[in-house]
């Protein structure tokens, strides 16, 4: 089923549970909380998915609006309801990841639920608006916070980026705003739902935005990847070198601190440094053997026509002694030693230290050894 | 550049920024003065809407900004202060682009432009506004008078400003209405933001201003992501003209053919999108033969044919590895291109087809190592001859009529670029004719067996 068929389906069966309550139970909070309910698994198809953190599914918004809006036994009702809906929705997934989902989302909406009632108690007899305001801000960065330690404790791994986190920002922010425009304008009940509805604007036209990135990212990257198949399939090297000195390289890369925008340049040098090899004529034609310094130069110079891969280019060229370029150098002569097989790890370090008439940059050779040798278990991958 | 500017341009700006200065002193004059918290932040925040633009594709930059000033006429209006949104309005000149390049004529023109249609659209507000606090219904209903007020003075104001500046009355009204409609829901979310800060204070500002900015600096992001796609296809046409510079500028003439053809059937922006991806990316097979064999002059053996002949699989193989072009892949072979008039192509993607049609017009009409640019109508006749045959029927008329249409001229004695004028007159050898080389060495060997 198609993301736009579920959507569909959900609207559809949101419609029905919403006149169905309204006709068993007029004038009750039944309707209000049926739609919420939809809204939420709505929520749960539409999901923030920034590069560098976990997803982060709209529906946490429509959770902050919900625990203002209802009791907490309605809440937990409507909260379980619309899980249960989207856990069915989720046919793509397998078991195991369903059931993680779920309750990383359960357990996210308690923790919201909590710290909503909890602030508001706390605050008893203060400005009811700040009373609002404060225990929907801390509703908020419960739910973010019970999703990241969820998130730990599935990868069990302790790593939180901070980046990314623009995501956050935004999903707490709308969510409060919609929250505050449900039953918000002066004390009149009339806004109803419409002030939620329109406040999700501005988080509809952030999910547009982070799916445009995400796919855009993703054909990029495997555009480049693809251009760095083309000498394999060409037969100039082996299967796989381009994608191994890529990952081993922005590897090296990080154990020498360079920054991210040099790592994005050095991964694109790497996937592409055998692509000039493919403009140059036959040995045979030429009469004379290939050097590698042509290779990479012919490389650089394609890459250098274009604004935006320039960096990458200039890193590639052999006349250049930056740290990214010395990289290259040593993780392609690696992967040519080993052919990406671990066991000869070990042998084909001691050969680039030792290697007759080649001279690699000691500090490379050193990061080499901690990221790729077994001599110290530590920092193996 | 500053002296082309009429001076009855920069005149029109002057009297402009005097009016709504004016104005501004006449209602302090009178009072009520608005407070200065709100005038304070929602002024800073209309600037930096303004400053924050992203050239969306849509061209639905400037809404961010006009939605604070609805804002603005909100919150003032309890006090009957119009000289509120008229001070927030005028932050919208404060564009920093145009202040760093010392163009003064233009903050002036959409300071005073923004200030008095944010004034204008006060005052219908609040004619027609009730008394005391406003019900959502009131709100809904009352900012469609508020937007077109709005809408009009700006759209005026800049009217006049652009025939006083070009001498050319611009189009500007043609998508009146479609402006209007997409600027309705960020009037109502300016409106109940204002409704909002009249209840909470300024703290909700922010919260409907912080996703926006989210949202926008995302889209820059998958801006920036897009020209590097753009620059990793280069990346692969340089490499291609390297090693064959009689193909110089192919990639992109078929890229633009495949456009026209996609237009005219009527194609959707993402598709074209894809389309022209995919087009540029056909021959990137061509990368795996030797230099030798694609320029070669005489007539390929059948063994180097067929090596010729490889890259197309390479071209699909590289293709399908990327997910956006993995349906359009064949593209890159002709066979999959071949138009079969007996089969049902429905559910069949046509892009193939048109880049099947794009490849061998702009073979036909350039010059290559083995034969010189064919005149435009001889390309055509040939798409015609074998249009349902070889070539999809309604793409051949698509391509032909869109470059009719558009009274272009490609082929011999039009081309942008000669590489090699003492090319032969015709014969075979080399890659990238696609199907016309099957045609020709047919033809020839026709002639042999006669």
């Amino acid at each position: 089923m198609t993301m736009s068929r579920r959507l569909l389906l959900v609207v559809v069966l949101g419609g029905i549970a919403a006149a169905v309550t309204g006709f068993v139970d007029p004038g009750g909070s039944s309707t209000a909380l049926a739609v919420l309910g939809a809204a939420i698994v709505a929520g749960e198809l539409l999901v923030l998915r920034p590069a560098e953190r976990a997803p982060l599914p709209l529906s946490y918004a429509v959770i902050l609006v919900l625990v203002r809006a209802a009791s907490p036994a309605e809440f937990l009702v409507t909260v379980v309801a619309a899980e249960a809906v989207a856990y069915l929705l989720r046919v793509d997934d397998s078991a195991w990841d369903r059931i993680w989902v779920t309750a990383i989302r359960l357990g996210a909406a308690i923790a919201a639920l909590g710290a909503f009632h909890a602030v508001a108690n706390a605050m008893h007899g203060a400005d009811s608006r700040w009373i609002v305001l404060t225990a929907l801000l801390a509703a908020g960065v419960a739910e973010i916070v019970v999703d990241d330690l969820l998130h730990v404790v599935r990868a069990r791994r302790l790593y939180l980026s901070m980046h990314g986190r623009s995501a956050d920002l935004a999903l707490v922010t709308g969510g409060m705003l919609m929250s505050v425009g449900y039953r918000g304008i002066g004390g009149l009940e009339g806004m109803g739902l419409w002030g939620p509805l329109l406040f999700s604007i501005p988080l509809l036209a952030a999910w547009y935005s982070f799916e445009r990135l995400a796919s855009i990212r993703r054909t990029y990257e495997q555009t480049i990847s693809a251009l760095s198949v083309v000498p394999e399939l060409a037969g100039l090297v082996r299967q796989g070198h381009a994608s191994r000195v890529a990952e081993l390289s922005v590897d090296l890369g990080r154990e020498l601190r360079l920054a991210p925008p040099d790592l994005e340049y050095l991964r694109a040098a790497a996937l592409l440094h055998h692509l000039g090899h493919l403009c140059l004529d036959d040995p045979e034609v030429r009469g004379r053997p290939i050097e590698p310094s042509e290779v990479t130069d012919k490389g650089a110079e394609i890459l250098r026509e274009t604004d935006y891969l320039r960096p990458a280019g200039d890193l590639l060229a052999s006349d250049t002694a930056s740290v990214g370029n010395q990289i290259l150098r040593v993780v392609s002569a690696f992967d040519e030693l080993t052919a990406g097989d671990p066991a000869f790890n070990d042998a084909a370090i001691e050969a680039l230290y030792s290697g007759p008439g080649y001279v690699y940059d000691p500090r490379v050779l050193d990061a080499l050894e901690r990221v790729a040798g077994s001599r110290l278990p530590a920092a193996a991958h | 550049m500053q002296r082309d500017i009429p001076i009855r341009a920069t005149f029109y700006c002057v009297a402009l920024a005097t009016a709504a200065v004016a104005t501004a002193v006449v209602l302090a004059a009178r009072g009520p003065l608005p407070a200065i918290a709100p005038v304070l932040i929602l002024g800073a925040l209309f600037a930096l809407a303004e400053n924050q633009v992203v050239d969306l594709p849509s061209g639905a930059g400037a809404s961010a900004s006009f939605m604070l000033g609805m804002t603005a006429i909100v919150v003032f209006s309890d006090q009957g202060a119009l000289l509120g949104p008229l001070l927030v309005g005028m932050c919208g000149g404060f564009y920093w682009p145009h202040i760093r390049a010392r163009e003064w004529r233009k903050p002036l023109f959409n300071s005073a432009n923004f200030g008095l249609s944010t004034l204008v659209s006060a005052i219908v507000f609040n004619a027609l506004a009730p008394a005391g606090a406003h019900t959502p219904g009131q709100l809904l209903l009352l900012a469609v008078p508020a937007t077109c007020a709005f809408a009009v003075v700006n759209l005026a104001l800049l009217t006049v400003s652009l025939k006083l500046w070009t001498d050319e009355w611009p189009a500007t009204w043609r998508s009146f209405g479609g402006a209007l409609l997409q600027m309705y829901p960020f009037a109502l979310m300016g409106v109940f933001l204002g409704a909002l800060y009249l209840d909470y204070g300024a703290v909700v500002v922010p919260l409907l201003v912080v996703p926006i900015l989210v949202a926008r600096q995302t889209f820059a992001s998958y801006l920036a992501i897009k020209e590097s796609q753009e620059a990793a296809v280069r990346t692969l046409i340089g490499a291609l003209e390297a090693k064959d510079p009689y193909t110089a500028g192919h990639a992109e003439r078929v890229a633009g053919y495949a456009e026209y053809i996609g237009t005219e059937l009527g194609m959707s922006p993402s598709r074209l999108e894809r389309l022209r991806f995919a087009a540029l990316m056909h021959d990137v097979g061509k990368l795996v033969v030797p230099n030798h064999l694609l320029n070669k002059k005489g007539k390929l053996t059948a063994e180097e044919f067929a090596q010729v002949r490889m890259h197309e699989d390479v071209s699909v193989e590289i293709l399908t590895r990327i997910d956006f072009l993995a349906p359009v892949a064949p593209s890159a072979t002709s066979e999959a291109a071949e138009f079969a008039p007996v089969a049902d192509d429905r559910g069949q993607p046509i892009e193939p087809h048109i880049v099947a049609v794009a490849d061998a017009f702009d073979a036909m009409t350039s010059t290559r190592s083995y034969r010189r640019a064919l005149p435009q109508e001889t390309a055509f006749d040939e798409l015609r001859k074998n249009s349902g045959k070889q070539f999809h029927p309604r793409v051949v008329d698509a391509l032909i009529i869109a470059i009719e249409q558009r009274h272009e001229l490609h082929g011999r004695g039009h081309e942008d670029i000669v590489h090699h004028v003492d090319a032969p007159e015709a014969g075979t050898g080399s890659a990238g004719l696609g199907d016309l080389l099957r045609e020709i060495e047919n033809g020839s060997e026709q002639a042999a067996g006669r």
